[in-house]
């Protein structure tokens, strides 16, 4: 849970700021009881120019103290990112994330930055990226002090294939600090809805950490829709694609099997350059959802296949393709990949999966392959 | 906002904010401070007459009671209701009555909850559903609010464990089913009102608030329950527990929710304090507009603007120009 800062003690007594008109207060307060009050000019300016800050000013100030802004690291549409020192401590660095103003968004506080950190104040776990803490800037700009994860993210390694060179056991490493990161989220009942390479970063010491929660919401009640259109195509499940508005974590179990099968593969399994394309690719590399593998699908609002139907791909195809995870991986990678969302294995029974405990064993975080141009690991 | 003979400070849940007399005497003599002192150097001969701590509680739980009526007006699902009340009542701990003016915050209130909530309503119309309203209006205070609020924008409330304890009533089997929808309906109608205008979320766990506004339902469930759910411990446990259960039970009972539309007890009671505020309060926050404006103007003053960078690699995922639009379409459809 969010803990607010206590404000221990009134650094800055605001009654000082604005001390001379004092002067008069006793004797106006001693002569002109009960006369009707005049009409004190509204003035915003003399508000934001005083130097009294109310209680929650002063929090919001304490902890924009904490930190100093370096340079910048870099920008998107949505945010730019800064390197950020800890005051007290400048060998303890952090990312601050500081929100856009977006013009074309009228309707005030983006929804991406009040989903993420809606999610991220509650969320604690080593494999999920750390929100310190929230402050805004005197143009009232919202800046996201997170943790500071130096060492790229996921899909810098899956395509660095002429530098980077990584086997079973870091897969295995990888794959297991993601599960812990979504069985996480799930057990908080927090849908995270955009799991892929590029969102999963890297820390100093080589831990993988979930991270952008921009997409994220709870799970919804019973009977109240939820939007379909989430999740990056690639790694985008068949229910969200045939339009369902009722789902469950089961859509990010999807998103994990396919950074599994890319993380295998060292490409996208399932690249389609359309919704439609991307059906079609399921349909081909996993098999058509029909009334048969997953009942009531056909009931989907968008339900399509073409004319050609594929049965569920067995255990031959995957091994064909992922054999080198072993059988126990091939298993937990079908698992992920079931079509009919109630059958597919969810987050906590992926953890409890026989896989991890096979050889070879998980290769330790400080000894995972890193990307090149960076010092210290394996290449 | 504490309510300094509201009784609790047992071992019982994590309470969100630090809470305390001190700090609501705090908030509310900083306020006395600055305002007084800028009633007096616009107007040396004005007499400020301030609003005691215990005043400004009265008069929070009377807007909370207000922004709960105009959300039931607005038909908001209840959660959205629940979230905005919390968001009211959060945001006056750390900032007083005189300072922001509460019948401009309950609104933003109701549009940031429907946000946070993931509810996405125009701007525009929402607006349009208050008398002399504008959309700027309403987005004036969200960062104030925000900031008051800080940042913790996720309320866990009661409602889904009062649907989980009325299906392990059912499943128990030992009660009529018309012994517990009754109780079903009265419970959540208790929840609907009674936590959201007391400090009920500031001192205990959901479930404990449910197990409350149950036993106030009907106290035979609750008992059912609780010899159910110690069964393998002790009676120390389970004494412990109804004790807590009471303890939430008598202050919501202060607050039952006929009390919701009894206006003329409450009117009483607030039109002194309402004539007492308008005199006190802060003159140069009562425009938000205005102040929204002003500090825009502040900060422009002091920033040069950065030359924009094209860089993709973005910590925290690059942002692909395609996914703006992707994401814009999410927040009308949710």
């Amino acid at each position: 849970m969010a803990v607010s800062p206590l404000v221990d003690g009134l650094p800055n007594p605001a009654a000082k700021a604005v001390s001379s008109p004092l002067k008069n207060a006793a004797s106006a307060q001693a002569s002109s009881n009960g006369t009707p009050v005049p009409a004190v000019a509204p003035n915003a300016t003399a508000a934001v120019q005083s130097a009294a800050l109310d209680l929650s000013e002063q929090m919001n100030e304490d902890e924009k103290r904490k930190y100093i802004k370096g340079k910048k690291l870099g920008e998107g549409t949505y945010a730019n990112v800064y390197l950020g020192q800890v005051r007290n401590d400048p060998s303890q660095l952090v990312a601050i994330k500081k929100i856009k103003i977006n013009k074309e968004y009228t309707e005030g506080m983006s929804p991406d930055a009040v989903r993420e950190i809606k999610h991220l104040q509650e969320l604690d776990h080593p494999n999920i990226i750390k929100l310190h803490t929230v402050f805004s800037s005197k143009d009232q700009n919202l800046n996201l002090v997170l943790e500071f994860l130096p060492l790229g993210d996921l899909e810098i390694l899956i395509k660095d294939t002429a530098n980077v060179h990584y086997g079973v056991a870091d897969t295995k490493a990888w794959m297991g600090m993601l599960t812990r990161a979504v069985w996480f989220c799930h057990e908080n009942f927090v849908l995270h809805r955009d799991i892929k390479p590029n969102n999963l970063l890297i820390a100093a010491d080589g831990e993988v950490k979930l991270a952008d929660f921009g997409l994220a919401r709870s799970f919804s009640d019973p009977y109240r829709p939820m939007t379909s259109n989430v999740i990056t195509r690639w790694y985008r499940p068949p229910e969200l694609l045939f339009g369902a508005r009722h789902y469950s974590a089961a859509v990010d179990v999807w998103s994990v099997g396919l950074v599994f099968a890319e993380l295998v593969m060292r490409a996208p399994y399932l690249a389609g350059n359309t919704e439609l394309e991307q059906i079609e690719l399921i349909c081909k590399g996993v098999g058509t959802p029909t009334e048969e593998n997953w009942p009531g699908v056909t009931k989907l609002p968008e339900y399509t296949i073409g004319n050609q139907i594929t049965p569920v791909l067995g255990k031959d195809h995957y091994n064909a393709l992922f054999g080198t995870v072993g059988n126990e991986g091939v298993d937990l990678l079908m698992k992920t990949l079931i079509l009919d969302p109630r059958k597919r294995i969810t987050a906590r029974d992926m953890l409890k999966h026989p896989w991890w405990h096979k050889d070879p064993k998980p290769t330790r975080k400080k000894e995972l392959p890193r990307k090149s141009g960076g010092e210290g690991g394996r290449k | 906002m504490h309510d300094t003979d509201s009784p609790p400070s047992s071992d019982c849940g994590p309470s969100l904010l630090p809470i305390s007399p001190h700090y609501a005497m705090k908030c509310n003599s900083l306020a006395q401070k600055a305002i007084s002192a800028r009633l007096q150097s616009a107007s040396p001969t004005t007499l400020c007459p301030s609003s005691s701590p215990g005043e400004e509680l009265s008069l929070v739980t009377h807007y909370t009671v207000e922004l709960l009526r105009a959300a039931a007006f607005i038909e908001l699902p209840t959660e959205i209701r629940a979230t905005a009340a919390i968001f009211l009542r959060r945001f006056y701990v750390t900032n007083s009555i005189m300072t922001y003016p509460p019948t401009e915050l309950l609104k933003t209130c109701l549009f940031f909850g429907c946000k946070a909530e993931g509810h996405y309503m125009r701007l525009a119309k929402f607006a349009d559903k208050f008398p002399n309203t504008t959309g700027e209006e309403v987005l004036a205070a969200e960062y104030i609010l925000s900031q008051g609020i800080r940042f913790a924008f996720d309320v866990r409330h009661p409602f889904r464990a009062l649907e989980g304890a009325i299906m392990e009533l059912r499943r128990l089997g030992d009660f009529e089913n018309k012994r517990i929808d009754r109780a079903h309906g009265k419970a959540r109608e208790i929840l609907k009102f009674s936590p959201l205008v007391t400090d009920a979320y500031f001192h205990y766990t959901p479930s404990q608030i449910m197990l409350a506004a149950l036993a106030m339902a009907d106290e035979g469930l609750v008992e059912r329950m609780l010899g159910e759910a110690f069964a393998a411990q002790g009676d120390a446990a389970k004494d412990k527990c109804r004790d807590l259960i009471q303890a939430c039970r008598a202050m919501l009972e202060k607050e039952p929710p006929e009390k919701m539309n009894d206006n003329e007890e409450r009117k009483a009671i607030i039109k002194p304090l309402n004539r007492k505020l308008r005199k006190c309060r802060d003159p140069d926050r009562v425009d938000l507009v205005a102040l929204q404006k002003a500090r825009r103007e502040q900060a422009m003053i002091k920033k040069p603007k950065l030359p924009v960078k094209e860089d993709g690699a973005v910590f925290g995922g690059s942002i692909a120009d395609g996914r703006e639009s992707k994401r814009r379409k999410t927040e009308t459809e949710e």
